[in-house]
Protein backbone atom coordinates (compact mmCIF):
# COMPACT_ATOMS: atom_id res chain seq x y z
CA UNK A 1 0.00 0.00 0.00
CA UNK A 2 1.27 3.28 -0.86
CA UNK A 3 1.35 6.17 1.69
CA UNK A 4 -1.39 8.85 1.66
CA UNK A 5 0.73 11.91 -0.29
CA UNK A 6 -1.24 14.04 2.14
CA UNK A 7 0.68 12.36 5.09
CA UNK A 8 3.69 12.17 3.61
CA UNK A 9 3.67 16.29 3.15
CA UNK A 10 2.49 16.23 7.22
CA UNK A 11 5.63 14.18 7.78
CA UNK A 12 8.00 15.88 5.50
CA UNK A 13 6.71 19.08 6.93
CA UNK A 14 7.44 18.50 10.59
CA UNK A 15 11.05 17.37 9.37
CA UNK A 16 12.85 20.65 9.69
CA UNK A 17 11.86 21.22 13.75
CA UNK A 18 11.75 17.70 14.00
CA UNK A 19 15.55 17.87 13.16
CA UNK A 20 16.26 20.87 15.48
CA UNK A 21 15.18 19.03 18.02
CA UNK A 22 17.55 16.56 17.65
CA UNK A 23 20.41 18.25 17.02
CA UNK A 24 19.71 19.92 20.57
CA UNK A 25 19.07 16.64 21.93
CA UNK A 26 22.26 15.39 19.95
CA UNK A 27 24.49 18.28 20.59
CA UNK A 28 25.51 16.94 16.57
CA UNK A 29 24.14 17.74 13.34
CA UNK A 30 25.45 13.94 12.02
CA UNK A 31 24.40 12.05 14.84
CA UNK A 32 20.73 14.22 14.79
CA UNK A 33 20.23 13.25 11.40
CA UNK A 34 20.88 10.16 11.55
CA UNK A 35 18.28 9.99 14.67
CA UNK A 36 15.84 11.66 12.66
CA UNK A 37 16.68 9.02 9.37
CA UNK A 38 15.50 6.58 12.08
CA UNK A 39 12.51 8.09 13.30
CA UNK A 40 11.39 8.33 10.00
CA UNK A 41 11.88 4.64 8.96
CA UNK A 42 10.16 3.98 11.79
CA UNK A 43 7.42 5.69 11.99
CA UNK A 44 6.76 5.08 7.89
CA UNK A 45 6.73 0.74 9.03
CA UNK A 46 4.47 2.19 11.73
CA UNK A 47 2.49 4.46 10.03
CA UNK A 48 -1.13 2.64 10.27
CA UNK A 49 -0.38 2.96 13.89
CA UNK A 50 -0.96 7.10 13.40
CA UNK A 51 -4.37 8.43 13.65
CA UNK A 52 -5.26 10.79 10.78
CA UNK A 53 -6.07 13.92 12.01
CA UNK A 54 -3.94 13.65 15.12
CA UNK A 55 -0.80 15.86 15.56
CA UNK A 56 1.78 14.35 13.50
CA UNK A 57 4.68 16.46 14.98
CA UNK A 58 3.71 15.25 18.43
CA UNK A 59 3.80 11.95 17.30
CA UNK A 60 6.81 12.11 15.11
CA UNK A 61 8.49 13.77 18.11
CA UNK A 62 7.49 11.03 20.48
CA UNK A 63 8.96 8.24 18.37
CA UNK A 64 12.03 10.63 17.96
CA UNK A 65 12.60 11.09 21.89
CA UNK A 66 12.27 7.20 22.38
CA UNK A 67 14.70 6.02 20.32
CA UNK A 68 17.20 8.75 21.25
CA UNK A 69 16.27 7.80 25.00
CA UNK A 70 16.68 3.58 24.49
CA UNK A 71 19.73 4.50 22.15
CA UNK A 72 21.11 6.38 24.99
CA UNK A 73 19.94 3.49 28.05
CA UNK A 74 21.81 1.30 25.08
CA UNK A 75 25.20 2.93 24.66
CA UNK A 76 25.56 3.86 28.31
CA UNK A 77 29.14 3.58 29.05
CA UNK A 78 29.96 5.41 25.14
CA UNK A 79 28.09 8.19 26.19
CA UNK A 80 28.47 7.93 30.08
CA UNK A 81 28.57 11.75 30.60
CA UNK A 82 26.48 12.70 27.54
CA UNK A 83 26.17 16.06 28.77
CA UNK A 84 29.97 16.30 29.14
CA UNK A 85 30.04 14.83 25.74
CA UNK A 86 27.38 17.65 24.70
CA UNK A 87 29.72 20.25 26.16
CA UNK A 88 32.85 18.81 24.46
CA UNK A 89 31.46 18.71 21.28
CA UNK A 90 30.57 22.68 21.33
CA UNK A 91 33.63 23.72 22.73
CA UNK A 92 36.03 21.87 20.08
CA UNK A 93 33.27 22.46 17.07
CA UNK A 94 31.38 24.87 17.37
CA UNK A 95 30.52 24.89 14.14
CA UNK A 96 28.93 21.79 14.14
CA UNK A 97 26.01 22.77 15.73
CA UNK A 98 25.72 26.31 14.32
CA UNK A 99 26.51 29.84 14.46
CA UNK A 100 28.86 30.64 16.89
CA UNK A 101 27.10 33.78 18.54
CA UNK A 102 24.96 31.48 20.27
CA UNK A 103 27.95 29.67 21.36
CA UNK A 104 27.70 31.26 25.63
CA UNK A 105 24.11 30.30 25.18
CA UNK A 106 24.80 26.77 23.90
CA UNK A 107 27.16 26.01 26.69
CA UNK A 108 24.56 27.49 29.23
CA UNK A 109 21.78 24.98 27.90
CA UNK A 110 24.36 22.25 27.55
CA UNK A 111 24.97 22.20 31.25
CA UNK A 112 21.38 21.63 32.26
CA UNK A 113 20.20 18.41 33.16
CA UNK A 114 18.70 16.76 29.80
CA UNK A 115 15.04 16.22 30.79
CA UNK A 116 15.33 19.96 31.60
CA UNK A 117 16.76 20.82 28.65
CA UNK A 118 14.27 18.49 26.54
CA UNK A 119 10.95 19.89 28.16
CA UNK A 120 12.32 23.84 27.29
CA UNK A 121 13.12 23.33 23.78
CA UNK A 122 9.52 21.58 23.41
CA UNK A 123 7.93 24.35 24.68
CA UNK A 124 10.38 27.30 24.47
CA UNK A 125 11.04 26.67 20.70
CA UNK A 126 9.55 23.95 19.14
CA UNK A 127 5.90 25.57 20.52
CA UNK A 128 4.00 22.44 22.01
CA UNK A 129 2.07 22.96 24.54
CA UNK A 130 2.58 22.29 27.61
CA UNK A 131 0.50 19.11 27.31
CA UNK A 132 1.37 18.05 24.32
CA UNK A 133 4.93 18.63 25.77
CA UNK A 134 3.73 15.60 28.33
CA UNK A 135 2.45 13.61 26.13
CA UNK A 136 5.91 13.48 24.25
CA UNK A 137 7.98 12.93 27.34
CA UNK A 138 4.76 10.60 28.82
CA UNK A 139 5.09 12.56 31.90
CA UNK A 140 2.82 14.77 34.00
CA UNK A 141 1.62 18.73 32.42
CA UNK A 142 3.35 19.38 36.00
CA UNK A 143 6.49 17.63 35.83
CA UNK A 144 7.25 19.54 32.06
CA UNK A 145 6.35 22.56 34.11
CA UNK A 146 8.83 22.20 36.68
CA UNK A 147 10.91 21.15 34.34
CA UNK A 148 10.90 24.08 32.20
CA UNK A 149 10.76 26.44 35.40
CA UNK A 150 14.07 25.32 36.70
CA UNK A 151 15.05 25.15 33.19
CA UNK A 152 14.79 28.55 32.88
CA UNK A 153 15.93 29.58 36.31
CA UNK A 154 19.56 27.65 36.01
CA UNK A 155 19.87 29.28 32.30
CA UNK A 156 18.99 32.60 33.95
CA UNK A 157 21.57 32.07 36.59
CA UNK A 158 24.57 30.63 34.15
CA UNK A 159 23.87 33.57 31.76
CA UNK A 160 23.19 36.11 34.21
CA UNK A 161 26.62 35.18 36.28
CA UNK A 162 28.55 35.42 32.96
CA UNK A 163 27.30 38.40 31.63
CA UNK A 164 27.29 41.01 34.43
CA UNK A 165 29.83 42.10 36.67
CA UNK A 166 28.66 44.33 38.55
CA UNK A 167 26.75 41.97 40.60
CA UNK A 168 29.34 42.78 43.14
CA UNK A 169 28.56 41.06 46.64
CA UNK A 170 25.35 39.63 45.49
CA UNK A 171 26.98 37.00 43.42
CA UNK A 172 28.17 34.37 46.28
CA UNK A 173 24.88 34.90 47.51
CA UNK A 174 23.26 33.81 44.52
CA UNK A 175 25.54 31.37 43.88
CA UNK A 176 24.63 29.72 47.23
CA UNK A 177 20.66 30.20 46.09
CA UNK A 178 21.35 28.62 42.95
CA UNK A 179 23.04 25.50 44.32
CA UNK A 180 20.32 24.92 47.00
CA UNK A 181 16.67 24.73 47.58
CA UNK A 182 15.89 23.02 44.19
CA UNK A 183 15.40 19.37 43.46
CA UNK B 1 3.20 23.21 16.76
CA UNK B 2 6.40 24.68 15.11
CA UNK B 3 7.20 27.55 12.87
CA UNK B 4 4.50 30.07 12.59
CA UNK B 5 2.67 29.46 15.45
CA UNK B 6 3.65 31.58 18.94
CA UNK B 7 6.04 30.21 21.16
CA UNK B 8 4.85 29.59 24.67
CA UNK B 9 7.81 31.32 26.79
CA UNK B 10 5.62 32.34 29.58
CA UNK B 11 5.74 30.55 32.89
CA UNK B 12 3.08 28.47 33.68
CA UNK B 13 0.69 29.93 35.96
CA UNK B 14 1.16 29.86 39.49
CA UNK B 15 4.38 31.00 39.32
CA UNK B 16 6.68 32.16 42.39
CA UNK B 17 7.75 35.15 40.32
CA UNK B 18 4.40 37.16 39.68
CA UNK B 19 3.46 38.07 43.20
CA UNK B 20 7.44 39.08 43.48
CA UNK B 21 7.52 40.95 39.98
CA UNK B 22 4.31 42.85 41.22
CA UNK B 23 5.69 44.75 44.55
CA UNK B 24 9.17 44.96 43.08
CA UNK B 25 8.87 48.34 42.93
CA UNK B 26 8.62 48.68 47.29
CA UNK B 27 11.99 46.46 47.05
CA UNK B 28 14.75 48.21 47.99
CA UNK B 29 17.56 49.49 44.66
CA UNK B 30 19.62 46.07 44.62
CA UNK B 31 16.74 43.50 44.90
CA UNK B 32 14.81 45.81 42.23
CA UNK B 33 17.30 45.46 39.93
CA UNK B 34 17.68 41.78 40.36
CA UNK B 35 14.51 41.72 39.41
CA UNK B 36 14.93 43.97 36.32
CA UNK B 37 17.70 41.68 35.45
CA UNK B 38 16.30 38.64 35.90
CA UNK B 39 13.23 39.84 33.00
CA UNK B 40 15.95 40.67 30.89
CA UNK B 41 17.74 37.63 30.96
CA UNK B 42 14.41 35.58 30.73
CA UNK B 43 13.52 37.45 27.49
CA UNK B 44 17.54 36.79 26.42
CA UNK B 45 16.70 33.21 26.96
CA UNK B 46 13.54 32.88 24.98
CA UNK B 47 14.96 34.58 22.11
CA UNK B 48 17.89 32.96 21.62
CA UNK B 49 16.55 29.51 22.00
CA UNK B 50 14.34 30.55 19.50
CA UNK B 51 16.85 31.59 17.17
CA UNK B 52 19.16 28.88 17.78
CA UNK B 53 16.35 26.85 17.14
CA UNK B 54 15.10 28.39 13.62
CA UNK B 55 18.34 28.09 12.44
CA UNK B 56 17.83 24.44 11.83
CA UNK B 57 14.56 25.45 11.06
CA UNK B 58 15.26 27.60 8.08
CA UNK B 59 17.61 24.63 6.36
CA UNK B 60 14.65 23.07 6.01
CA UNK B 61 14.40 19.13 4.56
CA UNK B 62 17.83 18.51 3.79
CA UNK B 63 18.21 16.59 0.15
CA UNK B 64 18.42 13.19 1.70
CA UNK B 65 15.98 12.88 3.88
CA UNK B 66 13.51 14.34 1.31
CA UNK B 67 14.44 11.61 -0.69
CA UNK B 68 13.93 8.69 1.92
CA UNK B 69 10.48 9.77 2.77
CA UNK B 70 9.56 10.24 -0.73
CA UNK B 71 11.14 6.68 -1.68
CA UNK B 72 9.47 5.01 1.56
CA UNK B 73 5.77 6.48 0.52
CA UNK B 74 6.16 5.19 -3.15
CA UNK B 75 7.50 1.48 -1.97
CA UNK B 76 5.26 -1.04 -1.05
CA UNK B 77 5.51 -2.15 2.72
CA UNK B 78 3.47 -5.36 2.62
CA UNK B 79 1.54 -4.25 5.11
CA UNK B 80 -2.54 -3.83 4.01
Amino acid sequence: MKLDPAIRDQVLAAVPSLRAFAISLCGHVDRADDLVQETLLRALAHIDSFEPGTNMPAWLFTILRNLFRSEYRKRRREVEDADGRYAETLKSHPEQTGRVEFTEFRAALAKLPSDQREALILVGASGFSYEEAAAICGCAVGTIKSRVNRARTRLADLLAIDSVDDFGPDRPTRAVLAGSGRS
Amino acid sequence: MTTGKPVNMEPPPAEADKPEDRDAMDKPVTQRREVRLGREVQARIGQQLRAMYDDVVKEGVPQHIGDLVRRLSEQDDGAE
